[in-house]
């Protein structure tokens, strides 16, 4: 413990002096920033580290160390520098994302998809709907519901209500990485979630298009709402098969390299994701999928390889989250924020018992399984972002509520998550 | 941002590409050199299709000084004291003889190119002057053992051209280090005092210890860990401790391969993990190494007069500088069995180092004409990779040393370099 506060002191202190020997300059990735980050990045792992030594996820010491360095608590690392390394984030959002997609089997998918599939449709409905009744009953509590009515109440409240039924794959895949859990609660929580992470975007959209027309924005009459999903959905899906030949064409032919190839084709589909306007983390989850499932090559070196890479991403992607979350808003609206975050954990724990009984998944499943669905982070972090930029007026005010909501459940969850692998008996590696 | 990421691709699939068309040569031919890398890079660039535009190429700076740092501590992570104790002491001499006369002999030749052709202030000549000197000192490390790779015995000569050539390394970074520390540029905060020469060369220095120790203190006890958690830590340990020194050094405006030299120097000399940072560190050296090229041709932007005149003088005054250092260490300071007038003919590749330093001064010094050094320093990667492995295979050849073409047996009688990675 005294040599990682020795650490502590040497990153934190480090910073502190060398901060006043140059005048910052500005840039897409400004001197400053490159520095920052390799603190960063030590920080981050010592606390990971720590929070390991005392029986919690990696993850929270990561997310910890982000949020004590970031803008919102000693202001080390800057919003302007968190902007600049917002490629680093982009980057490893990619490699998690071909990660997930070459760890999700056809075989094992095939052999629950019952369980998956129940517990989807189930746990997501439950959320979805208890959170929505609990806006329409409690609106005049929720900032943004306040002094609307009729269309306009509904619609707003099931946005509010569909973004906090996205899950978090980032905090699913960051656990099973670490503790190399292997067993039924593993495999169906891994497919329930990235599964949902295509269903929730569908749903987000067509909550989001609804909130919008009602609040008299942009019209966006059916044609259009379905249109967008199109493009969303579908681009991602075509733009991850692309990806997906690509890759297979280079483990067939070249097969050298691959930590190299592996950010390449991260770079290059962020680029197409931006200026096309699909998901980098569907089309990236597609194109994994597909190179192990479908592809007729081996995939190993790939997986290997991004196996390999997992930590030092998972540490940045996590030091990063932790840097962006917002402990002000969280001070500020923390009995709102707890109420709706227990409702939330206790609609999925009813729906995922359920579900998972319908289909008949085994018993670790039906107990531990909602502990792993609690978690949310990157995901929704950037659709709140999304509804704060472009409902002006209440997207602000929503936006400040849910992501006082996702802080919470991103620590919780993963805690929960850890502990319920732990009780299922299917943790690897302590 | 979406114009940089795409930029990214566009140096990434001109790297995948060199190395799918050149790999055959190097496994066939034993060619190692990297110019293609330049070719493509500056067939991307701004110059010619425009792929990569300037403005990218100028946003990628920080990843560039990412990526000299990692050559840097590649470099640094050489010089362990135990295993240079078992090298004759002989061996250092010839060595740090060859650096210094050819260094001294480059230095002299271009300070009074730049003071008495170019017409510069003695101040502003200093600092291309070493700069280019520091270049012209660089011999390719890794051509040297893909030589010593292919000769069948590894006696005679062979040890002293790769110690030399590590040594030569040691020298031009050293050089480069202290001239940006001593002519340092960038204004400071207001509230704390300008540093001296000598302050701005100890926080250099201070900078790489400092993320040694970091290093270390970091990654603890390694040995209760499993493999693949070992593996990990060390990768974020390497990684973050070459971010922060790269990034300390970018930041104060002074060389990033410097300060991560000085670290590669303590993790070699400290700790028990210094077989597995080089492991790691070789492991990723040539990516890194080759995006290099990559950028360094992307930036480049030759101007008429320097590609005609200046950049083939800095040409003949490595080569002559070279011969010159070569015949000093190897005819006057060598005794028989190893002495070999000619020794500078074994050490005309240019390598990685020197471009990285190339593209190290056009980040830190816009002012003093950049282009200069890097047309210079690039024109003569391109010509010397071209001649250099046929010029050290004659020489080897005519020393009895090289044979034709044939592997060195896996094991066969390592030389202390290379017990020591």
């Amino acid at each position: 413990m005294i040599r990682r506060i020795v650490v502590l002191a040497l990153l934190v202190g480090g910073a502190l002096l060398l901060e006043p020997l140059r005048v910052p300059t500005e840039g897409v990735i400004a001197p400053r920033s490159l520095f920052l980050f390799g603190i960063l990045l030590l920080t981050a792992d010592t606390f990971g580290a720590v929070a390991h030594d005392v029986g919690l996820p990696r993850l929270i010491g990561y997310l910890v160390a982000g949020l004590a360095l970031g803008p919102s608590l000693s202001g080390i690392v800057p919003a302007g520098v968190l902007e600049d390394l917002s490629m680093m984030k982009r980057l490893a959002v990619g490699l998690i994302g071909l990660l997930a997609g070459a760890e999700l089997r056809l075989s094992d998918l095939r052999a629950r998809y019952r369980a998956v599939l129940a517990i989807l449709v189930v746990q997501g409905g439950a959320v979805l709907l208890t959170l929505w009744a609990l806006a329409l009953v409690s609106s005049d509590w929720l900032p943004f519901l306040q002094g609307l009515a009729g269309a306009t109440l509904v619609f707003v409240a099931l946005l509010f209500a569909a973004l906090l039924t996205v899950n978090s794959p980032m905090v699913t895949l960051a656990l099973l990485e670490e503790t190399r859990a292997d067993g039924p609660v593993a495999r169906t929580i891994l497919g329930v979630v990235l599964v949902a992470d295509v269903a929730v975007i569908l749903l987000f959209t067509a909550a989001f298009s609804l909130a919008q027309a009602s609040l008299g924005g942009q019209t966006a009459g059916a044609p259009e709402i379905l249109g967008h999903l199109l493009r969303e959905v579908m681009g991602s899906i075509l733009a991850g098969a692309v990806v997906g030949g690509v890759l297979t064409l280079y483990l067939r032919f070249v097969k050298r390299e691959m930590v190299v190839f592996a950010v390449v084709v991260v770079f290059a589909t962020a680029g197409a994701a931006q200026a096309l306007g699909f998901e980098l983390l569907l089309a990236l989850l597609v194109a994994g999928f597909l190179v192990e499932n479908v592809a007729p090559v081996r995939a190993e070196p790939l997986v290997e390889t991004l196996h390999r890479m997992a930590v030092p991403v998972f540490v940045v992607f996590f030091a990063m989250a932790g840097a962006e979350l917002r402990i002000q808003e969280f001070a500020a609206t923390w009995p709102l924020v707890v109420v709706v975050a227990v409702v939330r954990a206790g609609a999925i724990f009813v729906g995922t018992r359920t579900g998972s009984r319908l289909a008949g998944a085994e018993p670790e499943v039906q107990r531990y399984g909602w502990m792993g669905l609690v978690s949310q982070a990157g995901a929704a972090f950037g659709l709140a972002t999304v509804v704060a930029d472009r409902l002006p007026g209440i997207g602000l005010a929503m936006q400040t509520t849910t992501v006082g909501v996702i802080s919470l459940n991103t620590l919780v969850g993963s805690i929960l998550f850890r502990r319920g692998l732990d009780r299922a008996g299917e943790i690897v590696v302590r | 941002m979406q114009t940089t990421l795409a930029a990214l691709a566009v140096v990434a699939v001109g790297y995948i590409l060199a190395y799918v068309l050149f790999d055959r040569l190097r496994d066939r031919f034993g060619y190692v050199g990297g110019a293609e890398y330049v070719v493509i890079g500056f067939l991307l660039g701004p110059r010619v299709t425009g792929l990569l535009g300037a403005e990218q190429v100028q946003d990628l700076t920080p990843l560039v000084s990412l990526a000299l740092g990692w050559l840097g501590m590649s470099l640094g992570t050489y010089f362990r004291l135990p295993t240079l104790a078992l090298l004759p002491a002989s061996h250092l001499q010839i060595a740090f003889a060859e650096a210094s006369a050819t260094f001294g002999a480059a230095l002299a030749a271009l300070l009074a190119i730049f003071r008495y052709l170019a017409g510069y202030a003695w101040s502003d000549a200093a600092v291309p002057a070493v700069t280019l000197a520091a270049i012209a000192t660089l011999c390719s490390p890794g051509a040297v053992d893909a030589f010593a790779d292919r000769a069948r015995s590894r006696d005679g000569i062979l040890p002293v051209l790769q110690l030399t050539a590590r040594i030569d390394a040691l020298v031009g970074v050293v050089a480069f280090g202290l001239v940006l520390a001593i002519f340092h540029q960038g204004e400071v905060s207001p509230q704390v005092r300008t540093p001296t020469a000598t302050e701005w060369a100890v926080i250099n220095t201070a900078v790489g210890v400092a993320s040694g120790i970091l290093f270390h203190l970091f990654l603890g006890p390694v040995a209760r860990l499993d493999e693949a958690e070992g593996n990990s830590r060390l990768f974020v340990a390497l990684a973050g401790a070459i971010v922060v020194a790269s990034g300390a050094s970018y930041y104060l405006n002074l060389s990033p391969i410097f300060t991560t030299l000085v670290l590669g120097f303590i993790l070699a000399n400290s700790g028990s993990s210094h077989r597995d940072v080089s492991r790691l560190l070789q492991a990723t050296e040539r990516p890194v190494y080759l995006a290099l090229l990559l950028f360094a041709g992307a930036a480049w932007s030759p101007g008429t007069v320097d590609l005609l005149f200046i950049a083939p003088v800095f040409v003949i005054v490595r080569l002559a500088a070279r011969l010159f250092g070569g015949r000093v260490a190897g005819g006057e300071v060598a005794q028989e069995p190893i002495r070999t007038p000619g020794l500078g003919r074994g050490l005309l590749s240019q390598g990685g180092i020197a471009v990285a330093i190339a593209l190290n001064y056009t980040q830190v010094r816009p002012d003093l004409n950049p282009r200069l050094v890097l047309t210079a320093t690039l024109l003569s990667v391109l010509l010397f990779e071209v001649v250099a492995s046929r010029e050290a295979a004659e020489f080897l050849a005519a020393l009895g040393n090289r044979t034709n073409g044939g592997e060195a047996q896996t094991g066969e009688r390592l030389t202390p370099v290379e017990q020591g990675r």
